[in-house]
């Protein structure tokens, strides 16, 4: 009976992520212009696709000007909630708004006449110049509600998994799991009732996620699983949080100096009161509460990182974020905490590559980051130990490769559907809820789901490439992109290293992992997913 | 924003290396999932877990290996379990040859998809029948006591594998905390029937005398002179004793290195190495599809008095016991052997057979004439020299050997053969490793009690 279920449940989360990631695809804008922008001399009609439009001469420019006094990246046209504005991003010849020379962010209405250069473009709404009208009425999605059901669907088969982990039903198992399920139904009404949302998707993934890591911890831990579910109380918190901070674009970028500032200081605490665990300096205790402050640098170092596309534009010079960077990877060395030194890069490569788009400086990261694993190899020789057993991790099955062959022996011995949750082996295997989680979840639950488990971190990922264009800003589109890779890049370190497809590392499994901080720092990273879709600001406004 | 959309492409990279590892893993998982999880340190095999795995029963549905309660139990008796080690296996894994490893998918019921979880909650795994005597075993590891050695016997009509014992050993219930460390228990882990080679001595005289039945045709009238010791190229060639003129037959039974020794040098290197390579010497024989190690006989290059080391056991021949074995049903057969095996049956939880074991032929290792003019020399060395009474009524054909291994140890005492009654088709081979007491004493001994009883189990 039990695993009947064990067949049920992977196939009900695969219908939830399915039917999740397509009503994220219905939920999108069609990219069909509210604005137009009309050239006054030729008459030309230019479509305003974009929420943050870059003006100027470059042929990469959102709107092109033909116009040779008009400089490469002349102006940012730009939507808010108050309506339309233009800033002038260090033109040579200036921006003018009905005449008045632009300083700063100037607002724009329709019928107002921008020139730059020896160009002069009108803005108008669609109607005006007769085109088609503007966004035909949003379709429905799938309902926030049924898609919420159904995980807490497969919740309760889990639960059920969990209440006989035992072998005899046992009710004390399932607290955590019913703590869950208040908290993703109080999440539900606090978001779609009270605010008046239209879209919970991303939530509904990550609660199905943390439900399926929360009935692996049930089964090999009561207390940690407490722990987790707290840490994702926490966490839900954390994303409340920062989906209001984010709604002000002004407002973080005015605390960026703050936010870049306060990792600082974490990381110099860290440094001075960190207890080495396993190896890596990066756990802070304070009573009985212990914090790895490293997860949440991660949020303020994409919050740090990110930008408005008007000042991306004026402010062409990366090397202030190159610094900020490399003081944080110079402490994640002194932690030798190099698992998360590799996240922290990755994230450097994707912020640095779409703000800057160039591939020198990523080349020349790159090649850094070569020297600096040469470096770790040559002075750390447990590091290189993880790299010599590398693909021959059945030639150390007492030793160096314990983790790896055991986590693919459990792996098989699950086989399609897993032997049921407490029934593993892998449970007393050295972290095997938090780096190894991949192979408990493929014992316990089976292959089918892990894999499943895997596709849908791979399609968060995915998703908020999708969105880059569509987002309220670059500031959102380069956050998302960058919560979204670190989510994914991590997903690999964990699920390849624990299999013997990479060396073995040592970070979490997003939403799975048994952690504190890290689970907290996930919520945080799927806020940034959340600020990205156009609909989760939108909101507001309909109730104004 | 255009180009902000278009920069994200940066993640596509990153997808398509996770799924490239994903499909590394997955691909590894459907090739080599059955060999994943059965790994010796797998608790769902050693039975921390719910999953049951099948037993494993001897010829007479002994269990020799259960799983009850969680944990994998073997039977009842010390001696039978040590006895029985190298054939059913150890808990770990250690021991690679044994039924528990090599045919853990079916006994622990692995498949693909349900990996080792039984949806039925019941036993998944098959029982494996043995065609194995453990009392025949118990005995064989009885009279071999605390020396280091093997005993092995085989029905050569029908190729069931009746006694296959090695020692060292140690109790798998119970494995000694110094197994790894005590020298006592070093090579416990081979079952040297089929994984270890030795220097074979005088028993290698059967291959010698195959060649010369083959290639010498006034073989019975011949008369080698043997004074105790001829030098050959500088160097000695000694016998025990001086035997004066002997005939070809008495030369096989009271096994005069001389007129061996002479025996191979007139036959050659390449007539020598033709017979071995005949007789199955480089070649892998396997029981059950567990590879034994090859015999191995290799005159190239060397000088006569090497050559004639050779045609003695000596030089550096060495050969697998289980291959005398089938080398021995081989002349009972008429020159061609019927393979043995040790696995009767394999059958499913419920009851439907899977597998089931016969004796298959093998090649032809002699020339049919050749087996039966060999039969008869070995027959007279019971007759003659050994005493038929140490195997009453079986009509033992058989040959000893003792191989000196050098380096201050005693000889390998070999005692290999079979009997040629119809009603008890035995093949046996016995080796007592470092023994100072003579072949006859140590492995004779053992193969008279062995072959008493192994013909009361076929009767």
């Amino acid at each position: 009976m039990l695993f009947l279920f064990r067949i049920i449940v992977p196939i009900l989360t695969a219908v939830v992520a399915l039917k999740c990631f397509h009503s994220l695809r219905l939920g999108k804008r069609r990219e069909s212009p509210v604005m137009v922008l009309e050239d006054m001399t030729t008459h030309q009609v230019i479509p305003v696709l974009y929420w943050e439009n870059s003006i100027g001469r470059s042929r990469s420019c959102d709107v092109v000007l033909r116009d040779q006094t008009a400089s490469r990246a002349h102006a940012v046209l730009m939507r808010r909630e108050s309506g339309w504005f233009v800033s002038d991003t260090n033109s040579k010849a200036g921006t003018f708004v009905n005449g008045r020379k632009v300083l700063g962010r100037t607002p724009v209405c329709p019928g107002d006449v921008i020139a730059m250069g020896s160009t002069v473009l009108m803005l108008k709404s669609t109607e005006e110049v007769g085109a088609a009208p503007a966004q035909p009425p949003r379709r429905c999605a799938a309902s926030p509600f049924g898609l919420l059901f159904l995980t807490f669907l497969t919740q309760a088969l889990l639960a059920l998994q969990v209440a006989f982990s035992k072998g005899k039903f046992s009710l004390s198992f399932l607290y955590p799991l019913a703590v869950l399920a208040v908290l993703e139904w109080a999440l539900y009404l606090y978001s779609i009732k009270i605010l008046g949302h239209v879209s919970f998707e991303l939530e509904t993934l990550a609660f199905l996620l943390c439900g399926i890591g929360l009935a692996i911890q049930s089964g090999v831990d009561l207390k940690s699983s407490w722990t987790q579910v707290t840490a994702i109380a926490a966490g839900i918190v954390l994303y409340r949080i920062m989906i209001w901070f984010l709604g002000d674009m002004d407002r973080v970028m005015r605390w960026r100096t703050g936010i870049a500032v306060f990792a600082l200081i974490l990381f110099a605490v860290n440094l001075l009161f960190a207890r080495s665990r396993n190896g890596a300096r990066n756990w802070i205790n304070y009573g009985s509460l212990s914090l790895q402050p490293s997860e949440f640098i991660k949020i303020a170092f994409i919050l740090v990182g990110t930008s408005t596309l008007d000042r991306l534009q004026t402010y062409r010079n990366l090397s202030g974020f190159i610094g900020f960077s490399a003081i944080c990877m110079g402490a994640l060395f002194l932690m030798r905490d190099f698992g998360t030194a590799c996240i922290f890069f990755v994230m450097f490569l994707i912020i640095a590559f779409m703000r800057s788009g160039s591939v020198r400086t990523i080349a020349l990261a790159l090649a850094v980051a070569a020297f600096g694993a040469f470096l770790i190899l040559k002075i750390k020789p447990y590091v290189a130990q993880r790299f010599e057993v590398w693909r021959h991790v059945w030639e150390h099955t007492g030793d160096a490769g314990y983790q790896q062959v055991r986590v693919l022996s459990y792996s098989a011995s699950g086989g399609m559907f897993g032997v049921g949750v407490g029934h593993g082996c892998l449970r007393d295997v050295f972290a095997s809820t938090s780096d190894l989680v991949f192979g408990m979840v493929c014992e316990e639950l089976g292959v089918v789901l892990a894999v499943i488990v895997v596709l849908i971190l791979a399609s968060l990922a995915l998703y908020a490439r999708s969105e880059a264009s569509r987002s309220r800003s670059t500031l959102y589109s380069i956050a998302a992109c960058t919560a979204g890779g670190v989510l994914l890049f991590q997903t690999c370190l964990n699920v390849f290293g624990a299999t013997d497809v990479l060396p073995l590392t040592g970070v979490t499994l997003p939403f799975i992992s048994l952690g504190g901080s890290s689970m907290v720092s996930v919520w945080g990273m799927l806020a940034f997913l959340k600020a990205c879709d156009e609909r989760t600001y939108a909101a507001r406004r309909s109730r104004k | 924003m255009k180009t902000t959309g278009r920069r994200s492409l940066i993640l596509i990279i990153l997808t398509v290396a996770f799924f490239f590892g994903l499909s590394v893993f997955l691909y590894g998982l459907v090739t080599h999932g059955g060999t994943w999880a059965i790994q010796p340190f797998n608790g769902h095999l050693t039975g921390t877990s719910t999953s049951s795995a099948g037993r494993v029963l001897d010829r007479n549905g002994t269990v020799l290996a259960q799983t009850k309660n969680g944990k994998r139990v073997y039977t009842d008796d010390l001696e039978t379990r040590r006895a029985m080690l190298h054939a059913v296996g150890d808990s770990n894994g250690f021991i690679s040859t044994g039924v528990q490893s090599v045919y853990c998918g079916e006994l622990f019921g692995y498949n693909p998809i349900t990996g080792l979880a039984s949806p039925t909650g019941k036993s998944a795994g098959c029982d494996i029948n043995l065609t194995l005597d453990a009392s025949l075993c118990r005995l064989a590891r009885e009279k071999l006591g605390d020396r280091n050695g093997v005993a092995a016997v085989y029905n050569y009509k029908t190729g069931e594998m009746l006694c296959m014992v090695s020692t060292p050993d140690f109790d798998p219930q119970n494995p000694p905390k110094d197994l790894d460390t005590n020298k006592a228990y070093s090579g416990a882990y081979l079952n040297k029937v089929l994984s270890s080679t030795f220097i074979p001595g005088s028993i290698f005289k059967t291959v010698t005398s195959a060649a010369a039945i083959e290639n010498i045709s006034d073989l019975d009238s011949r008369v080698w002179n043997c004074p105790g010791s001829i030098t050959v190229n500088g160097n000695q060639i000694t016998d025990i004793r001086s035997y004066g003129k002997l005939h070809f037959k008495d030369a096989l039974a009271k096994s005069s290195n001389v007129a061996f020794a002479q025996i191979a040098i007139e036959l050659g290197t390449e007539r020598m190495s033709a017979e071995a390579q005949s007789m199955g010497f480089g070649h892998n024989f396997s029981l059950d599809g567990i590879s034994c190690a090859k015999s191995s006989y290799s005159v190239k290059g060397a000088s006569e008095d090497e050559l004639g080391w050779s045609g003695v056991g000596q030089y550096t021949d060495l050969v697998n016991p289980f291959h005398f074995l089938v080398l021995m049903g081989a002349v009972a057969n008429g020159g061609t052997p019927v393979m043995p095996y040790m696995v009767k049956s394999i059958v499913q939880p419920l009851g439907l057979p899977q597998k089931t074991g016969s004796g298959q032929m093998g090649s032809e290792l002699l020339q049919p004439s050749t087996a039966e003019r060999l039969k008869s020399y070995l027959r007279y060395n019971v007759t003659n020299q050994y005493g038929d009474s140490m195997f009453s009524n079986l009509a033992v054909c058989a040959k000893t050997g003792t191989g000196e291994v050098g380096g201050g140890k005693s000889p390998n005492c070999w005692m290999v053969g079979f009997s040629s009654n119809s009603s008890t088709p035995l093949a046996f081979v016995v080796l007592v490793e470092n023994s100072s007491s003579g072949s006859l004493s140590s492995a004779g001994r053992i193969a008279s009690s062995l072959m008493t009883a192994a013909a009361k189990v076929v009767s």
